[in-house]
């Protein structure tokens, strides 16, 4: 009856659980809550900014005529899809230039700044273009020449093509190595790795879809195309450790209690943990993350010692509500004391950790309360007692014989100092991207290819603060002569400002006053023509091109934006709260001093923005927040496991063990040149709630020999299963993963043989 | 050419470099040298920036180039490959060879191509562009017969006569 009941209760809510759920991937809710400007802009950038967006694309193995119609037609149809915001392959196409921003030419173009539109220049620009008419060149040239005579529209195109090009052949982007070469911008943002894969799941169809692309292939690399591997390496590790780790674990329960039915059974409170965390999750946020799910289900597996426990401190003959009982008051301490760790998580201020503890927390208290509430009602009367097994007894007696001299713990604590103090290399990891499982060869393939297309740097980005877009703008202008300076110093090998772009209104106004009225221009023109061959009447188009020009509003960012180019300036200028900000690119920077120089003459308004330090200062924030949080824990824990003993000489038993331990492993992990990084700490707080556990149980003195017995075999199964489940992962080539696994399987073996040797009343015996 | 009132008229000396590489030497009336070499333009006048294009975007040069070095180097079924062939001859000594590219994309832009020859030697090159405007190289020693003010009809003459 009960269990039918129970059975129904976790079917709804599972039910529930299966309609609501909404699992996010985005990667930044895992990283801290940004504290100061460069941070919240960092952020930005790493998520959403065009260059974490960008995907380099290359196309190999067939002629270069047929790639380069392959890149043509593959740039043709991702300019159609919605998910693209940009697809550039190096062919330039005047109709890039929307036909209703043509006459701007003469605002956007600096040939005005620095001469008049007078008879003298459009002589000299005629007798050119007149040399142009006889050369090689007469027809690329001949259909501009009647509306653009002094050929702005090729000046802004070279002015436009990015600083350091690859090479063109056929007319697109070729690397050395004879690919052809794509730059491919997502609306999704970079670090979302769902939405990165559908993204890049369209390129891959779109190029299938080609005629003639047999043959071909095609190379996506990327920030975006990076998170999706990381993703599914992860997701398909963790799945496959997971599957082993499970038969694994059902295998060693049926060993350790020879019966079905009390396995399956004690599956329950962890399946009703896991369901009621989710429940909460669904409860208290809008989304809940995918690796929130990931390690909760990890981290819940302290809770199977719940179960465990019960089953192997059942006595022969005796009601199982009745050993429940008995253990109640440990496993209620062993619980509370797990949830203040726990808590500590919640005030990380992280989003992910906050989810992380509301779904642990909330599993650690239901599988508690329903172990203790209800499974005893479940369990079979008659029961296998674990006591009188010879090789428990034998065991038991083998474990109490050892030797436990007073000077273990001492020697322990000195020698974990020794190698605290001697480890070599940094003590904390800082650099996040020192946790992505990337292989070698795919990070040296994106290097080569952002090398071959010149694209930007990631890693540094200049930025400009002023009140609004054309401050910015003009903050843009003023920065141009000494960006050129820098680059002709070989400080970095190109600087593309905002202004590059979009000229600021002052600078367009300017220009527009300097272009001459309709009789003026005529006047002008008709002086260059003569005696020149040209027909009378030409450049009409020119002329009413130049007078439209001198009517035009100046163009904003958020015109210029319906362009394919316009594109590129939005994702330079952007507002944030009172005030504007434009983002400058850097390529190839060489002299990074002389970059944070030019900032440093600006008092504020310009800076180098260098986003792996920025990131990595916010992982010291992070973890400094933590570790305080731990601090506070520890202190909680102390209190409560002595109000719960109700001695401070007991807590001291219980609290000595699980400390030293917990020393131990970080002093074995640097002494084995591991730096320390976030996923060792929440390791490390995991293994603590495990030894907290061992210790627990080992403090307690029944006097019972067998009850002694029964304790050794309840913490030997968990110890087994821990190590069992976090050695796997252990050899996870992932490195996260590989942190989490190596430091809880050390700190379970430590803290288990400490908890042994130092238990006090094995030592009376 | 329609643009103009009068035609262009330039002298100097077209070179074949071997392989698919022409280079064109400008002397009158201004310097300049531009040269076609792995499917690029590059233009070099004096005292101003070269100035570099694919020859993707320009299939006049294309055809021109093709023509060029298939006859220069005598490879008749390159020639082939690219346009239709004609060829009509009044008497052993003098002969027109027409080009129509078979590219229906290149016809676009150059409808044909008509070298006028004598013997072993060719005299004269026209290209007739899609937008009616016509481009008349005289080759070898009809270059020194070159009219100031040339006009097609003579042109014509001089060719097939010379």
């Amino acid at each position: 009856m009960l269990l039918a009941v129970w059975m129904v209760a976790l079917a709804a809510i599972g039910a529930i659980v299966a309609q609501r759920l909404r699992v996010s991937t985005d990667l930044r809710s895992f990283m801290p809550a940004p504290a100061t400007p460069d941070q919240r802009l960092m952020m930005e950038q790493v998520g959403e900014g065009p260059g974490s967006r960008l995907l380099l694309l290359a196309i190999a193995g067939k002629s270069d005529e047929q790639l380069a119609a392959l890149s043509q037609q593959l740039t043709a149809s991702l300019r159609k899809d919605e998910r693209y915001s940009q697809a550039l392959n190096g062919s330039f196409d005047i109709a890039s230039l929307d036909e209703q921003l043509l006459p701007y030419r003469y605002l956007l173009s600096p040939t005005l700044d620095t001469q008049a539109m007078d008879a003298p220049f459009l002589r000299d620009e005629l007798e050119q273009r007149l040399e142009d008419l006889s050369s090689p060149a007469a027809g690329l040239l001949k259909g501009l020449l009647p509306r653009d005579p002094t050929l702005e529209v090729l000046k802004l195109a070279e002015r436009w093509t990015p600083p350091k090009s690859p090479e063109v052949r056929e007319g697109v982007w070729f690397s050395p190595q004879d690919e052809a070469l794509l730059l491919v911008q997502t609306r999704a943002a970079g670090f979302d790795p769902d939405a990165q894969a559908v993204a890049i799941d369209g390129i891959h169809k779109a190029f299938d879809a080609l005629p003639g692309h047999e043959g071909a292939t095609l190379k996506v690399s990327g920030p975006g195309y990076f998170s999706v591997v990381a993703n599914a390496q992860t997701r398909g590790q963790a799945e496959w450790i997971g599957r082993i780790s499970t038969v694994g674990f059902i295998v060693l329960l049926l060993l350790a209690y020879r019966s079905i039915g009390s396995l399956l059974l004690s599956a329950l409170p962890i399946a009703s943990a896991a369901l009621a965390g989710i429940a909460a999750l669904i409860v208290l946020f809008p989304q809940v993350h995918g690796i929130t799910l990931a390690f909760g289900f990890t981290l819940l597996g302290v809770a199977q010692e719940y179960p465990i426990r019960v089953l192997s401190h059942r006595r022969a003959g005796e009601n199982a509500l009745q050993s429940v009982r008995d253990l109640w008051p440990l496993l209620l301490t062993a619980i509370a004391s797990a949830c203040i760790a726990y808590l500590a998580f919640y005030a990380s201020g992280v989003n992910g950790l906050k989810q992380l503890a509301v779904f642990t927390i909330t599993g650690l208290l239901v599988a508690g309360f329903s172990t203790r509430y209800l499974l005893p009602h479940l369990l079979p009367e008659r029961v296998h007692d674990v006591a009188g097994m010879g090789w428990l007894v034998r065991a038991r007696r083998w474990a109490d014989a050892l030797p436990r001299p007073r000077w273990i713990p001492v020697l322990v604590a000195v020698a974990t100092v020794v190698m605290l103090v001697f480890a070599r290399g940094a003590f904390w990891q800082n650099d996040l991207s020192a946790l992505t499982p990337l292989p070698r060869d795919l990070l040296q393939e994106d290097a080569r290819l952002r090398e071959a297309l010149g694209a930007p740097d990631v890693r540094y980005l200049l930025v400009m603060e002023a009140r609004d877009e054309q401050g910015v703008l003009a903050l843009s202008e003023r920065l141009q002569s000494t960006a050129d300076a820098l680059v002709a110093r070989h400080a970095v090998d190109a600087i593309e400002l905002p202004s590059r772009y979009l000229p600021s209104e002052a600078v367009q106004r300017t220009r527009q006053q300097r272009l001459p009225d309709r009789a003026t221009l005529e006047r002008a023109l008709a002086e260059a023509e003569q005696g020149m061959p040209f027909q009378a009447g030409l450049f009409a188009p020119f002329v009413a091109d130049v007078q439209k020009a001198r009517a035009l509003p100046p163009l904003t960012a958020e015109r210029f934006a319906m362009s394919p180019l316009g594109q590129r300036v939005s994702a330079m200028l952007m507002p944030r709260g009172d005030h504007w900000v434009g983002l400058g690119t850097l390529s190839g920077v060489h002299d990074v001093a002389a970059l944070q120089a030019l900032a440093h003459g600006s008092s504020g308004a310009v800076r180098l923005l260098d986003l792996k330090e920025t990131a990595e200062s916010m992982v010291v924030d992070y973890r400094t927040r933590i570790l305080h949080a731990l601090l506070a824990a520890t202190l909680l824990l102390v209190v409560a496991i002595t109000v719960a003993l109700r001695s401070v000489r007991r807590a001291w038993h219980v609290l000595a063990p699980m400390t030293l331990a917990t020393f131990l492993v970080l002093a074995v992990e640097r002494v084995a040149g591991v730096e320390i990084s976030l996923f060792h700490l929440v390791a490390l707080i995991l293994a603590a709630g495990l030894g907290l556990h061992y210790a627990l149980f080992f403090e307690r003195d029944t006097g019972d020999a067998a009850e002694q017995r029964r304790t050794l075999h309840a913490t030997l199964v968990c110890v087994l299963s821990a190590l069992l489940v976090f050695g796997m992962l252990a050899w996870s080539s992932i490195p996260v993963l590989r942190a989490i696994g190596l430091t809880v399987s050390l700190g379970v073996a430590f803290h288990f043989c400490l908890s042994i040797l130092m238990a006090p009343h094995a030592r009376q015996d | 050419m329609k643009m103009l009132d009068q035609p262009l008229v330039v002298s100097g000396e077209l070179s074949w470099l071997g392989g698919d590489r022409l280079e064109r030497r400008v002397e009158h009336p201004n310097r300049e040298v531009s040269t076609i070499a792995d499917g690029q333009v590059s233009q070099e006048r004096e005292g101003r920036e070269p100035r570099r294009f694919s020859l993707k975007r320009a299939p006049q040069l294309q055809i021109l180039l093709d023509s060029f070095v298939a006859m220069l180097g005598g490879d008749a079924t390159r020639l082939e490959q690219a346009f239709a062939i004609q060829y009509s001859g009044d008497d052993a000594r003098r002969w027109t060879l027409t080009l129509t590219p078979r590219d229906p994309k290149l016809v676009r832009t150059v409808s044909r191509i008509e070298i006028d020859g004598a013997g072993n030697e060719p005299h004269c090159m026209r290209m007739q562009e899609a937008d009616g405007d016509l481009a008349v190289d005289l080759l070898g020693g009809l270059a020194a017969k070159m009219p100031a003010v040339p006009t097609r009809d003579a042109l014509a003459a001089l060719c097939r006569g010379g």
